[in-house]
């Protein structure tokens, strides 16, 4: 269970960053709640549950310089952790928007081939 | 890139965890604050909106753990955990950790002295760059496989050769009259030879000026140019850069002055530091053997002869050329190089050949100090291990809440490193203070006029090696008490305090223990004992003569530029002169005095005895030898055994005459009488020489050696330029000095006296004070193995003892006597140290055998050393089993029975 369960993960935490990245890309500074809203908004139901799992994306991305946070108030006037894409960042999502872009097609050009293409 | 920012940022996020797991909490909570916010609006009730917030988000445990685990090092955490358990759990037993910590400092301190030795010794490589491609060449005979090289084959190695970058020679650092400004009276200073590219081909630039040209070393006498040390450089000229020109007089020659070598470059000596150099084309003011010609006489092989490899030369190539140059220069001058042979050898095999006294002395002193951090080290794990002991409540309940015993093996582990680390920080404090104390010996060590130092440093290579050492002896130390005491059984474990359970295999750790305790400190002392027996016996016998009432002055002419003759005159005056000087027995001249170790040149004499046939390939036998004048028996007090001593009579004019010692006449002459033979010198063809005294053997070189051949010729047939004035007084005789000094400074103001001291001073100072250092050490770490040893035996075994006071007490309840416990403690603590005698003893044969071998030179067995030190051992353990027994046979069972 646990080696199947791991490349899942993995699978997921990437996509998720790029998702982050994408997020804070197009809508500027959010802070964790609003960056998961979003994603879900869009995504459906891939944070529709385990929420949480995002907090570990962020920090990591923020160890990598892709972001950065600071402290400021949300929308009710409380203190909560903003994030927001730096410019090693934005370079990083378009380079990566790219390389998923091409593996998506390849994908995608793979999965409309029907039994005669490959006689 | 990426991965090195996230591992810098994990590195400040370890040092700053605490403010962050209070921002993820703060994070955590404003993120289902919000969500419940939401979820009310939504319409649900605030309870269920909560549970909805709180069940979207997560397990939020497990994404902490996520979530640190991407934040730091879970390794390093955990590392960090171990520390702070260990620190504060050292800090429970002070006095225990102290000891420990004290243990395992002793040995490293010695162990890390030792090394700070070795590696000035042995491995510390030359001080120039690319020192690995340095090689020695020697040239080999029957006698001696490491012999030096005359000027005249220098020339054909430096110029037939192939293999070499550069050749280079050097002859010995030598006793030079020295005057900064001409004017000035000359002072004794080390010079040394050396040959016009031996900057060059070192590698070695001049700090200032440059160093010598080959046009320089070419022509013997013309260019009188001297390149300073770096040492002499500053204290005679205060390191003054405009020394660069001026003029200084050697020898009484005035040299100019071209450059000064690098404070980087104190000479390729292990410990002399030569105050300058001189081309060897000045060999005529300098060279030591007057009788040779050092420019022409192939046989004059004075010359050390170093060279740098080409690159991607091997060095078995250049050993091929040598043979072949060698095996053409046996052709070319049979006379001289028949059955000699020319040898490679790299700065390791130079420094660690057979007949080197340090590196003897150096296997010596590591193998003991080894065995010194042997002996700390299982004392120390013998007491860890009575430590984990009384622990393994304390284990169980960690392993039953279910830490892995890996982990729980790295913690004590970790222990044993806190403790090593400590030990080793004090350790390198001692090892330092060792050092130091050896720098403060230098002058007991070195009488002397010439510029030697202690090489000993505590550098960097000695540190990392300490470092090191502590790291091994915290995994010897800790790693057999942390597998036992994980291996601990949960039930027994949890159910007593420290008890043991059943079944003696748990029990093989301690006696293991003990056993190589009692082996290790028995070949310690018996080391230690050897040592110091064999150089009290090396004292007594070939050194018999009178030592006492002699005082020494030592002259050289040529200093003040005195000829021969002139020389030969003036010493003939001062005899005079002093002989008649109220408090004055007797004096004499001699070229050297027995054991003066480094203030003298002690030459060899080649010859051929007379009537008998050379063995084929055999030109000459050599003997060493000292020149003296017909007073010198009588005034050292050595009586002839036959014949007489030299008289006034033995002139240049007369037969030339020899004294041998007793050994030299039975070495040559086994049968009959050597008295009244002949020896040629040199060669078969060599003059005779009557043999006309036979003297006893007197030790000469070291109280270490063997009696072995000598052989004294009359300085009046043999002048001699450097001679010693011997004066047997009838009082105190440095009140004869003052005599001296006028005597002296009324045949020539100028005239400088080299080392004026007693002879018992000298001799104490060279044969007794000298090696006596070597002894202290060795004597140290044979008390220091002692302590140890028996501190940890009795630790050990009162130990074993005192944990089975419960099942002493049972005993005596169903009726055993005091008498029974005792023998059965006992006979189980003498079984152990029996055990480690044997072993011990196998080792101390071992370490005999090699101390005979490299120092005393003495066969057999020294039973005396085995006949004190085996009692001790036995009484220390005896004592050791004996007093806990005692205490827990007069234990009431009923006390017993209920002791933890």
């Amino acid at each position: 269970m646990a080696t199947l369960s791991k490349p899942k993960a993995d699978v997921l935490q990437g996509t998720l960053a790029l998702m982050v990245l994408k997020t804070l890309d197009v809508l500027g500074p959010l802070h964790g709640y609003g960056i998961a809203r979003r994603i879900e908004q869009i995504s459906g139901d891939l944070l529709a549950v385990n929420q949480g799992t995002l907090y570990p994306v962020l920090l990591k991305l923020e160890q990598e310089g892709a972001i950065s946070s600071e402290w400021g108030a949300s929308e009710n006037n409380r203190r909560a952790r903003f994030y927001q894409l730096t410019r090693e960042g934005r370079k990083q999502l378009q380079a990566e928007a790219q390389d998923w872009q091409q593996t998506a097609a390849i994908i995608a050009r793979f999965f409309q081939l029907k039994k005669e293409d490959w006689s | 890139m990426k991965s090195l920012r996230r591992f810098f940022a994990r590195l400040f996020n370890f040092a700053t965890r605490r403010a962050q797991d209070e921002r993820l909490r703060e994070e955590i909570a404003e993120h289902i604050a919000l969500q419940t916010e939401d979820n009310i609006l939504a319409g649900l009730s605030p309870i269920e909106a909560r549970r909805q917030a709180m069940l979207k988000f997560g397990a939020i445990e497990s994404m902490k753990a996520d979530y640190r685990a991407e934040r730091g090092f879970v390794l390093l955490e955990n590392l960090y955990q171990d520390i702070r358990f260990a620190v504060r759990s050292l800090e429970r037993t002070p006095g225990l950790t102290a000891f420990v910590v004290l243990t395992l400092a002793l040995g490293i301190g010695m162990t890390s002295a030792t090394f700070s030795m070795v590696d000035a010794l042995i491995f510390r490589p030359y001080p120039v760059p690319q020192s690995s491609g340095v090689v020695t060449v020697v040239s080999t005979s029957h006698e001696s496989s490491y012999d030096g090289f005359s000027y005249r084959e220098y020339l054909d190695l430096r110029d037939k050769t192939s293999s070499f970058e550069g050749v280079i020679a050097s002859a010995e650092m030598e006793p030079v009259g020295f005057a900064a400004d001409p004017a000035a009276t000359p002072r004794v200073k080390g010079g040394m030879m050396v040959s016009g590219n031996y900057f060059r081909v070192l590698g070695v630039e001049p700090h200032l000026g440059r160093s010598f040209r080959d046009d320089e070393d070419l022509v013997p006498g013309r260019n009188p140019v001297v390149v300073l040390g770096p040492d002499c450089w500053k204290h005679e000229f205060a390191g003054d850069p405009s020394v660069l020109g001026r003029t200084v007089r050697l020898n009484g020659t005035q040299f100019t002055v071209i450059g000064v070598a690098p404070e980087t470059f104190p000479g390729m000596l292990i410990f002399g530091h030569p105050d300058f150099y001189m081309p060897l084309a000045m060999a005529g003011l300098f060279s030591a053997n007057p009788t040779k010609n050092f420019f022409e006489d192939r046989d004059d092989r004075e010359l050390l002869v170093r060279a740098r490899l080409k690159p991607f030369v091997t060095l078995a190539e250049a050993r091929n050329e040598l043979a072949v140059l060698a095996a053409n220069l046996q052709r070319d001058y049979p006379r001289f190089n028949r059955h000699r042979g020319a040898a490679v050898h790299t700065q390791f095999e130079m420094r660690t050949r057979g007949d080197d006294v340090n590196w003897r002395f150096g296997v010596i002193f590591v193998v003991l100090a080894l065995s010194v951090l042997l002996v700390a080290c299982t004392n120390v794990a013998g007491l860890l291990l009575s430590r984990a002991r009384a622990r393994t409540r304390e284990i169980a309940v960690r392993l039953a809440i279910g830490a892995g015993r890996l982990r729980l093996i790295r913690l004590l582990l970790t222990e044993s490193v806190i403790l090593a680390f400590l030990a080793g920080l004090m350790g390198i404090a001692i090892g330092y203070g060792v050092v130091d104390w050896f720098q403060s010996q230098q002058n007991v060590i070195f009488m002397t006029d010439l510029p030697f130092a202690i090489p000993f440093r505590m550098d960097t290579r000695v540190l990392l090696a300490s470092l090191a050492l502590s790291c091994v002896s915290a995994v010897v130390c800790g790693l057999v008490p942390a597998l036992e005491s994980s291996q601990s059984d949960l039930v027994n474990g949890l159910k007593c305090a420290e008890g043991d359970g059943p079944g003696r295999k748990r029990s093989w750790g301690r006696n293991a223990l003990v056993v190589a305790q009692v082996s290790t400190s028995l070949m310690l002392l018996t080391a230690a004992f050897l040592m110091v027996r064999g150089f009290r016996r090396s004292l007594l016998d070939g050194t018999a003569f009178a030592k006492d009432h002699l005082l020494m002055a030592g002259f050289d002419p040529r200093l003040v530029q005195y000829d021969e003759s002139h020389g030969q005159q003036f010493y003939k005056q001062l005899v005079d002169r002093v002989r008649h000087t109220p408090g004055v027995r007797s004096a004499t001249l001699t070229q050297n005095v027995p054991l003066g170790g480094d203030f003298f040149d002690y030459n060899d004499v080649q010859f051929v005895p007379g009537g008998l046939l050379m063995p084929p390939g055999r030109e000459n036998f050599s003997s060493p030898m000292d020149t003296v004048d017909e007073g010198y028996f009588e005034t050292m007090g050595i009586p002839m055994l036959r014949g007489r001593g030299f008289r006034d009579s033995d002139t240049a004019d007369t037969p030339l005459v020899a004294v041998v010692n007793e050994q030299f006449a039975k070495h040559y002459w086994p049968s009959g009488d050597g008295l009244g033979q002949h020896i040629h010198l040199d060669n078969a063809a060599g003059t005779p020489v009557e043999i006309v005294g036979i003297a006893p053997a007197v030790k000469n070189q070291d109280t270490f050696q063997r009696p072995s051949d000598f052989l004294y010729l009359p300085l009046a047939q043999h002048p001699v330029a450097r001679l010693t004035l011997l004066l047997r007084s009838e009082g105190d005789p440095l009140a004869l000095l003052p005599a001296v000094k006028s005597a002296v400074h009324s045949l020539d103001l100028n005239m400088p006296i080299l080392h004026t001291m007693t002879y018992e001073d000298l001799y104490l100072n060279q044969t007794v004070r000298g090696p006596g250092i070597a002894i202290k050490l060795v004597g140290a770490m044979g008390v220091v193995g002692l302590l140890l040893a028996v501190a940890g035996l009795y630790g050990v075994v009162a130990y074993n003892v005192s944990r089975r006071t419960r099942e002493i007490g049972i005993r005596m309840a169903i009726g055993a006597r005091s008498s029974d416990v005792l023998r059965l403690v006992l006979g189980k603590g003498l079984l152990l140290v029996a055990r480690g005698i044997v072993i011990g003893l196998l080792m101390g044969f071992a370490v005999e055998r090699m101390m005979n071998s490299m120092l005393f030179n003495a066969g057999g067995v020294d039973l005396l050393a085995y006949a004190v030190v085996l009692p001790a051992l036995l009484l220390v353990t005896m004592l050791a089993a004996y007093l806990p027994a005692r205490r827990a046979s007069r234990i009431a069972p009923t006390q017993a029975l209920r002791y933890e």
